[in-house]
């Protein structure tokens, strides 16, 4: 791992990932400021404190949060504008350190220049690089014991299987988001109360239809007490076993307790992924990545339960919930 | 793919990434079609007596699924003894595909929810060659969940009458568990791969794993109880052979309850 990225101080990149090793060094390392004004490790600075040092979610004050710090080692990223089945573009990162996660422990960051914030976005890649490829690695032990299969070099099996590869799931995104954002088509305008009242009519009946199933989490109010109590989300999940014994025995291999998601309660008005009706446009259809949440849009593939003119409904009924137009 | 391809790729040459593009489509380390091929075939037998199929919590949905008896399948034992839903596949890296597979190889393998449980309950896909067809015979809606590693997760929403089509970006070294997250009891599992080699055990335990290439190959064994099957002749689950030209037939396997035992 050291060999292809390096310390947290002295981070390092194997030729070929697309990453900006330059920013990644702004962001890596102590903190420490420059005769020129500019500044040196920002990740410790900013973000270490809960999102541990190496990106795991695990930092000191994790423990604190509901849900806790993300752990980017999952390459798993919540709030994105591309579809079901891509990894983030960067302005999706970014938006999230720009607007922090309303009603979580992760503040807004808009305060900070813009060459942090790209510094940061890259940083946060590069972690998240280093963390699939260390997944792929742990699995490849657990595998293969002390040897490898016949005639392969491990360490460019390595390159070539887990760290070249994941960044191409990067880069595919950024060089044609065309094909993986998902658009936003515009929000039908009611033109009056009753044009309004029977698009939240018709949101509301979605919601609670059969095929939708969001009553089930998010409850038959949309207050966030479905009947599926017990939902966990993919950093969880692995801590969950069958029986309450079993759950123990896995919990004890994680540095973080078993944590329950909870759904969204509509009525607090407090989205994580931004409040605006584009962006819940885009939960509903996209989906919450890494958890339970689906995307009821259409996707390639999948002709999904909503159609956008449906999904605009289905906005405007939780808007309603909270008081929001 | 070569190594180079995928580095200008990400770096952004558009030429590269045609490139990329035909080098995926390329068959693998091609034989001529004089080359002998060769069958495995076995039947792994349950070495006691056959498990009661435990009644699984039917919660949700009782009006549709309740009417169903839903049962484990974790551990399936047929009336003569067969074991089922055991894998077998070759281990070995970048190993020869004979010509007549990719012919005849189906466009896709299909994943069924019916009856509340997922059909079948163990899929194999030969992962650049065919996509994942899911469909919902259901009068209920429901949802198709897995995350391989290094792959993107699904998760993903079947209406009453729905389907979905899903393409793995990649093989796995072992079986990916799907979930349904409306309906906690439900589970299979499908195991992507770049090439063909791999066989499921049927109702009566046997498995074919036709026109495998000669020479020596390594094949990995896996049941879900227990992941990789450790025997006494297969440690780790795996299994080195010398494979000839026609038939090699393993006869019938004897596996102990213990062995699938964690």
């Amino acid at each position: 791992m050291e060999e292809f990225f390096g310390t947290p101080d002295e981070p390092r990149l194997p030729d070929g990932t697309g990453l900006n090793l330059k920013l990644i060094e702004t962001a890596a390392g102590p903190v420490a400021g420059n005769a020129d004004g500019t500044e040196q490790g920002l990740f410790r600075q900013h973000c270490a404190a809960c999102h541990g040092i190496t990106g795991d979610g695990a930092g000191a004050m994790a423990t604190t949060f509901d849900p806790y710090p993300r752990d980017f080692r999952r390459g798993t990223f919540k709030y994105t504008t591309t579809r079901a089945d891509a990894k983030p573009l960067r302005s999706d990162l970014r938006r999230t350190l720009l607007r922090g996660i309303p009603g979580t422990g992760m503040p807004s960051f808009a305060e900070l220049p813009p060459e942090q914030l790209d510094a940061l976005v890259e940083y946060v890649i590069y972690l998240s690089l280093r963390g699939e490829t260390e997944q792929y690695l742990v699995q490849l032990v657990v595998d293969e014991g002390e040897y490898l299969p016949l005639g392969v070099d491990a360490k460019e099996m390595v390159l070539e299987d887990a760290v070249l590869w994941v960044a191409e799931q990067w880069a595919v995104v950024e060089q044609n988001p065309q094909e993986y954002v998902v658009p936003v088509p515009p929000r039908p305008v009611c033109g009056s109360d009753a044009e309004r009242a029977a698009s939240i009519a018709r949101g509301k009946e979605l919601y609670a239809s059969k095929d939708a199933q969001c009553a089930q989490c998010h409850g038959p109010t949309g207050a966030g007490d479905g009947e599926d109590e017990r939902i966990y989300d993919d950093w969880n999940k692995p801590k969950k076993g069958v029986t309450p014994e079993q759950t123990a025995k896995l919990a004890r291999l994680y540095t973080l307790p078993l944590q329950r998601l909870r759904a969204r309660d509509f009525r607090d008005g407090a989205f994580h992924g931004g409040s605006s009706p584009e962006d819940l446009y885009r939960r509903i259809h996209i989906g919450i990545k890494g958890t339970p949440m689906p995307a009821a849009g259409p996707q390639p593939g999948a002709k999904g339960v909503f159609t956008p003119e449906d999904i605009w409904d289905v906005v405007n009924y939780i808007l309603s919930l909270s008081g929001e137009k | 793919m070569g190594n180079i391809n995928r580095r200008q790729f990400v770096a952004g040459s558009a030429a590269a990434a045609g490139a990329m593009a035909s080098a995926m489509a390329m068959p693998r380390t091609a034989r001529g079609a004089d080359d002998a091929w060769g069958d495995l075939k076995g039947r792994l037998v349950y070495d006691g007596e056959a498990p009661e199929r435990k009644k699984l919590v039917v919660d949700k949905d009782v009006e549709c699924c309740g009417k169903f008896d839903i049962r484990d399948e974790s551990l399936m034992v047929g009336e003569d003894g067969g074991l089922q839903n055991v894998y077998i596949y070759v281990r070995t890296k970048d190993v020869a595909v004979c010509p007549d597979l990719e012919k005849s190889c189906k466009e896709q393998v299909l994943l069924d929810n019916r009856d509340c449980i997922f059909m079948p309950h163990c899929m194999s896909i030969w992962a650049s060659k065919q996509k994942y067809y899911i469909v919902n015979s259901d009068p209920v809606a429901q949802n198709v969940a897995f995350t391989p590693l290094l792959d993107t997760p699904a998760n993903i929403i079947l209406p009453v009458g729905g389907d979905a089509t899903w393409h793995f970006k990649r093989a796995q070294r072992a079986p990916v568990p799907i979930a349904c997250n409306y309906h906690p009891w439900e589970s299979a599992y499908v195991l992507p791969l770049d090439h063909p080699y791999v066989a499921i055990t049927g109702k009566d335990g046997s498995f074919t794993i036709p026109k495998l290439p000669v020479g020596e190959l390594e094949f990995q064994i896996w049941h879900e109880r227990v992941t990789y099957l450790d025997t006494k002749d297969w440690p780790k689950g795996r299994m080195k052979m010398k494979l000839q030209a026609g038939v090699n037939d393993l006869g019938i396997i004897k596996i102990p309850p213990s062995a699938l035992e964690k």
